[in-house]
């Protein structure tokens, strides 16, 4: 096993820059000329390659939230929370439109109850005035129910219509009270991760703070 | 083409706090990455990495351009990495890293999981043996194998002759030689008589 190489520190040397690549010609010329006769030192070279080769499983694991604040990084239970509040207020949003739908079947409803029982007049008049077709003011009588009949439908639609408008506005301020809540509630549980979490984020700004302004003096 | 590291330096020193930005972005990754291998813990490498660029900003007017910035950044990391592990030596802590990397083996049944338990416990060997090196030996180690720094550039980092980075290097190769064979990792020689 005893050869130059323990002697000769520039042999070494110059054996670790071949090994990473580093040597000029002259010193790769030199270490090649040794190895060709040194068998142990042969040996050694090949089983530095081979443990490089091994070094490379080590490996570093993925890279998290780095240096640079390039953006807000939520913890999970903040990210929950929110999570959470969306699915209430799409809760919200959901009954508010099931309530709204089912409105609006009801007056749907009672239009078409309107229309069966004027339909259902007008048939009885009809029959009525063909019983006794000597009579006179049959058709300005059907006209004149007609009139009113649609006079109380309009009268029914516009305040059907006003219930409508009414209900929509109540739904959609009871939407901008809960965003309002849910806001406010984002709101606190980011001034809560500024408090716990976000201690990292604020020692930066504070000595990043400090650095400018020692650069400014 | 990007500026160089030497053209942004400059940059900075005539007062575009911007080129700081770029320094930053170019080297942050390689910095976190040695500073993880020093102290085993991502968390505390960023925190490293964030100081080392925190303390090269303040400095950067006085930076002579003698050696490059990356060796000059890798030298403050180290000095953090440095007295980070000597804290640690009156307050033992382990890292969650490691706590994971002692902990259980997961049985795996997919195809090619025995190749990939065995790639797990070749690196968590890797690791314990990298680990296990003395100080000086460790950082000419990871700066060389897993920074891929030049001899010249880790010199500088480390401040001393390069002959000296390459014979702290010889000596951790044989370390991790021989701590390998003793644990019969794949690929380990049997390691020749000591230098001396």
């Amino acid at each position: 096993m005893d050869c130059e190489r323990h002697e000769d520190e520039g042999l070494r040397d110059g054996m670790m820059d071949v090994l990473y690549g580093e040597a000029d010609s002259a010193v790769r010329a030199r270490v090649e000329a040794h190895l060709a006769g040194c068998p142990a030192c042969r040996e050694e070279m090949a089983a530095l390659r081979a443990l490089r080769r091994d070094l490379v499983a080590w490996r570093r694991p993925p890279a998290r939230p780095s240096f640079t604040p390039r953006g807000v990084v939520l913890p999970r239970w903040l990210a929950a929370a929110a999570l959470l509040l969306l699915g209430f207020g799409a809760t919200l949003g959901a009954t508010g439109y099931v309530s709204l739908r089912r409105a609006v079947a009801a007056q749907q409803a009672r239009a078409a109850e309107l229309e069966r029982q004027h339909r259902e007049t007008v048939r009885a008049l009809e029959a009525a005035r063909q019983s006794r077709p000597g009579a006179v003011d049959a058709q300005a009588l059907l006209a004149s129910l007609d009139a009113r009949v649609d006079e109380r439908l309009r009268e029914n639609e516009s305040r059907q219509g006003e219930r409508l408008r009414q209900t929509l506005a109540n739904w959609e301020e009871r939407a901008e009270a809960q965003r309002r809540v849910d806001m406010a509630r984002v709101a606190a549980s980011l001034s809560y991760l500024d408090g716990r979490h976000g201690q990292q984020l604020a020692r930066t700004n504070e000595l990043m703070g400090y650095v400018l302004a020692s650069q400014k003096r | 083409m990007g500026r160089s590291d030497e053209e942004l330096v400059e940059a900075c020193q005539s007062g575009e706090a911007s080129a700081f930005d770029i320094l930053v972005a170019r080297w942050e990754d390689r910095i976190r990455g040695a500073a993880y291998r020093f102290l085993g813990s991502d968390e505390e490498a960023r925190d490293v990495a964030q100081e080392a660029f925190l303390r090269a900003y303040q400095a950067i007017g006085s930076f002579k351009r003698e050696a490059r910035f990356s060796s000059w950044l890798y030298q403050i990391a180290t000095n953090l990495c440095r007295d980070r592990l000597r804290r640690r030596k009156t307050r033992a802590t382990v890292s969650l890293e490691a706590l994971e990397e002692g902990g259980p083996v997961m049985v795996e049944t997919r195809p090619g999981a025995h190749e990939r338990l065995l790639e797990r416990d070749l690196a968590r060997a890797v690791r314990r043996a990298v680990d296990a090196l003395p100080e000086e030996q460790r950082e000419v180690v990871i700066l060389k194998e897993y920074q891929e720094l030049t001899f010249l550039e880790i010199a500088q980092a480390l401040d001393v002759p390069v002959s000296t980075v390459k014979t702290r290097l010889y000596r951790g190769l044989g370390q991790l030689r021989l701590r390998l064979e003793r644990e019969g990792v794949r690929g380990a020689a049997p390691v020749p008589a000591p230098a001396r």
